[in-house]
């Protein structure tokens, strides 16, 4: 399948200036070489650290900030020189973006009469017509991220970058958010970006691991949860010489499985033999050990000296 | 962004801030009033005071309307102030980072925020030329004079309107705090070019006219480079929170 949106050896790096004169010191490499692709219908999650370039590259990727190498295309068409692919596309940073002054229907009103859209139908479908006569600065920060939510969606888009859309709420409204934010951009690319491993792998179908501006793992994150993985039993009785587990740390029997299927059956196994379950529980994640290689060991400072970017 | 937009960031500017409003008046009434005093004088001098009664022969009823010129333009700089104010919460808020994601250049945006301030500057200079106009003609002074410092105020509050809004929205963009502290700064730069405009009146009152006229059009033309290399010299980034 043809990707519809592809990015090739992109790179920024940032100067770190200092002294009187502001000279350059040294370069911070906020994304370097970074290439991937993505096909119609995929949902990409791009994980990683604070300050590791997720946000850099999500600009990189609108031309929000000017790429020192690398092209985008979007459906075969150059982003850095097309304004009508550009349109194509809808942006949620984690500023919520909406004029504080303003009520909810007339900053959706605003944003409408820039980029087109049907204010009560946005209103309609995120629920929102109790705050619509609300001042923006009177909502909760919850309230605030459904309106940055609606006037991204006040018009329909083939391709919907959010860049942390749940940083700064509480999990009940994540939860709530990031539900919102799927159920509307359905069968359209999302590229959602996000510091919690978890919450990518909630809602991606392939995973970027962006480390120091580069890429450390993509793929998609079912080829991951393929691996070996341990699954912990706790019972009150030993079933080591049932099922070829072993007892481990935490009280734990320990079960090696590569499937979901695996562990039912070896589940079922211990049922019919009478054993009494008490817990039962994954304990370690394949997406959880990719992280941690990546970002276990502190990394030296991602800088260069002068002139070597 | 279409044309109306301008409107709603001039509304939006003022709820934000309406201090720089109501000393924009201020200033508007006292142009009004220093204005007027030249029909007065020229009144006074009828009942037997000279009218170039300074110890340098200088014509007041000539002079004072000229002066007007150069405060009724700060009071328009005054009225388009908030529109920078709000350029920097805007900027803090991400609502520029919006609309760059939405296909629009630095160019764009620069313009709607100008066509913001030229409108507020616009509703104060027609206010205060209008009222102006009206006092002088009750008081007396010359009819010619008037429209000269009409055109006058129009000529130079709105090129000098739009150089210190451009020149504010750069910096304004290329500083790091996140803060709106360009204000200040914003107003000096104002006063700073039409400063001639204050005092050729009083110090060279025969070519006062063609003076600022020439200021006039020398304003205009930086203001036009300016706003052409802007979008050019400011990065995109700087326009992100």
């Amino acid at each position: 399948m043809r990707p519809l949106l592809e990015a090739r050896g992109l790179r920024k790096h940032f100067p770190l200036r200092g002294g009187v004169l502001q000279r350059t010191q040294a370069w911070v490499r906020a994304v370097d070489d970074v290439s991937f692709e993505v096909a119609p219908g995929e949902t990409l999650g791009i994980v990683g650290e604070s300050g590791c370039g997720k946000s850099t590259l999500a600009r990189l990727l609108l031309r929000l900030i000017e790429a020192d190498a690398g092209v985008v295309r979007f459906d075969g068409e150059d982003l850095t020189r097309s304004k009508e692919s550009r349109k194509r596309i809808n942006y949620l940073s984690h500023y919520n973006a909406l004029p504080e002054e303003m009520t909810v229907r007339s900053a959706l009103e605003f944003y409408a009469r820039i980029e087109g859209g049907d204010v009560d139908a946005v209103i309609s479908l995120l629920s929102i017509e109790n705050l619509k006569d609300k001042k923006i600065s009177d909502l909760s920060q919850g309230q605030k991220k459904r309106i940055s939510i609606a006037k991204v969606f006040l018009n329909e888009r083939d391709l919907y970058l959010l860049d942390e859309p749940t940083s700064n709420l509480d999990p009940e409204v994540s939860k709530e958010v990031r539900d919102i934010l799927l159920r509307l951009s359905k069968d359209r690319i999302v590229l959602y970006s996000s510091h919690n491993l978890y919450e990518a792998n909630d809602v991606g179908t392939h995973l970027i691991l962006v480390r120091d501006g580069t890429i450390g793992y993509f793929g998609k994150i079912s080829d991951l949860e393929s691996k070996e993985y341990r699954v912990g039993i706790k019972t009150t009785t030993d079933i080591s010489k049932m099922i070829d587990a072993k007892l481990g740390d935490g009280g734990y029997y320990v079960l090696n499985v590569t499937t979901p299927q695996e562990a039912g059956l070896a589940l079922k196994k211990l049922v019919e033999n009478g054993v009494l379950v008490t817990e039962m529980r994954q304990l370690d994640n394949p997406l959880q050990e990719l992280f941690e290689d990546n970002f276990s060991r502190r990394h030296p400072a991602k800088t260069e000296p002068r002139g070597e970017s | 962004m279409s044309n109306g937009q301008g409107v709603v960031i001039a509304k939006r500017s003022i709820s934000l801030s309406k201090t720089f409003l109501i000393i924009g008046i201020f200033l508007a009434l006292l142009s009004v009033l220093i204005s007027s005093l030249s029909g007065l004088i020229r009144y006074v001098g009828t009942a037997g005071i000279p009218i170039n009664a300074t110890s340098r022969g200088l014509d007041l009823g000539t002079a004072l309307p000229l002066v007007s010129v150069a405060i009724q333009v700060f009071a328009a700089i005054l009225f388009a102030t908030p529109v920078l104010l709000l350029y920097v919460y805007d900027k803090n808020n991400g609502v520029l980072e919006y609309f760059l994601s939405l296909g629009m250049d630095q160019g764009d945006i620069y313009r709607q925020y100008l066509k913001a301030s030229l409108i507020l500057a616009s509703g104060v200079v027609v206010l205060e030329v209008a009222v102006n106009f009206v006092a002088g003609l009750v008081v007396g002074t010359d009819v010619l004079r008037l429209l000269e410092v009409s055109s006058l105020v129009f000529a130079l509050a709105l090129p000098v309107v739009s150089f210190s809004t451009l020149i504010m929205m750069s910096f304004s963009s290329l500083q790091k705090q996140r803060v709106g502290a360009n204000q200040p700064l914003g107003m000096a730069i104002g006063i700073f070019m039409v400063m001639p405009a204050y005092i050729v009146p009083l110090a060279l009152p025969s070519l006062a006219i063609v003076i600022d006229f020439l200021l006039a059009a020398v304003i205009a033309v930086l203001s036009l480079l300016t706003y052409f290399s802007s979008s050019r010299l400011i990065s995109r980034e700087k326009l992100l929170p």
